[in-house]
């Protein structure tokens, strides 16, 4: 192991330690104020002991509880949180992947021909800085499904970064590498698989990588609001139980998750990457 | 003898910016013809419009008037008999060295097998040398290296006419010298037909048969065609030796120092009469000389 790498690994785990310490430290200390509290608190239950901002090991301990059986299911109100996680996934993943099928065609499109860009521009300038969640109430009344409604938020809201580093990836295609498809005579499908899309990739992956992002935020927005599964819900369900240390918990799963999707993307990507 | 290449009363022109009607003519009344067989480079001053008619003669870029003729087919669009090697070599940078040549030839010989295809870009891979950077990826390479691949995926095709645009002008000397001598080599082999832009006119003279002089634009001509009166097989160490390679050379540079700026002039105040043109150079007296040294 070189001289760098133990360097990184020890600012790492001191940077944990002092994290574990820290949180320590400060919720500890919030515990003793509650035991100093005056009588007209107390008789108001306002020192309630279940509310209150959870230390690390107490989170450590729901994590290894809750992780050893994640997928448990016993009725709508009491689920594992891999279970959760696992519809949250599901979702984010069909209303990305109805984004991609749309958007990269779209793109492509947009990118060859500059009267589609031209075209399209307004709209898209317009539609994109919309927050998805405002869609809501419209995908609701018109879809009459909550589950369909946060898939269509998750279409919504990762299209606009697929079709524009797309079509932005098909224009900046070298004209030297289209005069190579020329000389060579390549029909327009030939272009558009040989040297455009290669050419393009890179770029379309960044559109990807940024709509998978912004997917795994809006998600949990979205459950809050629909409710009924999901780790959004969840993460709701357990801020009405005032169970503190489970939203900490899956505060923490959410950044996992995320952390883990956003790698599938960028591992994926490097095949297509190329150096010039 | 039937040309294999016409080109007649070619010109193109831009249209100003913010000018209604105005238009800058880069070049106007180009006229040359090539045979087949023939190695033909190009020289002028940066800015005339050689790669212009360079990216005319591929039909990547189509002339305001004029036209070209090869093969007795008028050239409008790019073609697989036309290839053309880039200044910068474009190489696919996502495929490998073997794959981009690969690639060409599959588009070329749709009646190949893969292995014939794989077979067909060996050969001319290691007719460069490069045998053992097949799996390379281009940025891997150095310049001389990609240049080699662009040559060798050029011949691999075999197209009917070799466009050149500068083909080693991002080299240096050293690795331009080599490159020059297998260029030779190939095209001794081959035959090629080639037209070449260059820079430099000592590459001019050592590879070509024929140079063409361009005056200095707007409204370039090609004002000369220089025939280059050195036997083949040539090779850079024995071509200076040539009593005709120093009058050529002292020529082309007079041409380009003095000439090209006086004939631009001309032509703009309509003094000079371009009909004439190209003007045909030969130093043939010195061919007899020539022979009696062989004696
Ligand atoms: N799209 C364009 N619009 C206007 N003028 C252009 C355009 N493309 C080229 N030109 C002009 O045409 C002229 C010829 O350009 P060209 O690239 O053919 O020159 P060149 O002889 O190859 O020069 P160099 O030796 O520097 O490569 C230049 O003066 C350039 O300004
Ligand atoms: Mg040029």
């Amino acid at each position: 192991m070189s001289r760098e790498n133990i360097q990184t690994i020890t600012l790492s785990l001191l940077i944990l330690f002092l994290i574990f310490f820290i949180g320590e430290l400060a919720t500890t200390n919030g515990e003793r104020n509650k035991k100093e509290l005056s009588e007209y608190e107390q008789l108001m239950g306002l020192g309630e002991p279940q509310a209150h901002v959870p230390g690390p090991i107490e989170v450590l301990k729901l994590a290894v509880k809750e992780l050893s059986h994640p997928f448990y299911d016993n009725g709508p109100n009491d689920k594992g949180i891999g279970t959760q996680l696992f519809y949250s996934i599901l979702r984010v993943l069909a209303g990305y992947l109805l984004a991609v099928v749309i958007a990269i065609p779209i793109g492509f499109l947009i990118g060859m021909s500059p009267v589609f860009y031209n075209a399209l521009q307004p709209y898209i300038q317009v539609l994109k800085p919309i927050s998805p969640l405002a869609w809501m109430p419209l995908a609701l009344f018109v879809i009459k499904d909550s589950i369909l409604s946060s898939v269509f938020v998750i279409f919504i809201c990762s299209i606009w970064p697929i079709l524009l580093n797309t079509a932005f990836g098909v224009m900046s295609v070298k004209k030297d590498w289209l005069n190579v498809s020329k000389t060579l005579e390549m029909g327009p499908f030939e272009t558009a698989f040989k040297i455009i899309l290669p050419a393009a990739l890179p770029t379309i992956f960044t559109g990807l990588r940024i709509s998978m992002g912004i997917s795994w935020l809006v998600i949990v927005a979205a459950e809050m609001l629909v409710g009924g599964t999901g780790i959004g819900y969840y993460v709701w369900n357990e801020w009405n139980n005032l169970d503190l240390t489970s939203v900490v918990f899956s505060i923490l799963m959410i950044g996992i998750v995320g952390m883990g999707l956003d790698l599938l993307i960028s591992q994926t990507s490097k095949y297509f990457m190329y150096q010039e | 003898m039937k040309k294999f290449l016409e080109v007649n009363q070619l010109a193109k022109k831009y249209p100003i910016k913010g000018e209604k009607n105005t238009f800058l003519s880069v070049f106007e009344n180009i006229n040359f013809s090539m045979q087949k067989g023939e190695f033909v480079c190009i020289v002028g001053h940066s800015g005339c419009g050689k790669s212009t008619i360079l990216n005319n003669l591929a039909g990547l870029d189509s002339p305001s008037s004029g036209n070209i003729i090869m093969d007795n087919k008028n050239v409008k669009k790019p073609s697989l008999e036309r290839g053309v090697i880039f200044q910068n070599h474009s190489l696919l940078p996502w495929l490998s060295v073997l794959k981009n040549i690969k690639m060409a030839i599959a588009c070329k010989f749709k009646e190949l097998s893969t292995k014939e295809i794989e077979k067909r870009a060996l050969h001319f891979l290691e007719m460069v040398e490069l045998q053992d950077a097949v799996k390379k990826l281009p940025h891997e390479l150095s310049g001389g290296m990609k240049q080699r691949v662009g040559i060798a995926r050029a011949f691999a095709l075999a197209p009917e006419l070799l466009l050149m645009d500068e083909p080693f002008g991002a080299l240096d000397a050293l690795t331009r010298g080599k490159i020059q001598d297998k260029l030779l080599e190939i095209c001794e082999k081959t035959n090629q037909t080639i037209f070449m832009i260059t820079h430099d006119i000592d590459e001019a003279i050592l590879l070509s048969d024929r140079i063409l002089l361009m005056s200095n634009g707007p409204q370039a001509r090609i004002a000369e065609s220089v025939h280059v009166n050195i036997p083949k097989p040539r090779n850079r160490a024995e071509i200076v030796n040539h009593p005709n390679y120093y009058l050529i050379r002292n020529h082309l540079v007079d041409f380009l120092i003095n000439k090209s700026s006086e004939i631009a002039k001309g032509i703009q105040n309509n003094t000079i009469d371009d009909s004439e043109m190209p003007k045909n150079v030969s130093f043939t007296n010195t061919a007899d000389l020539e022979n009696r040294k062989a004696m």
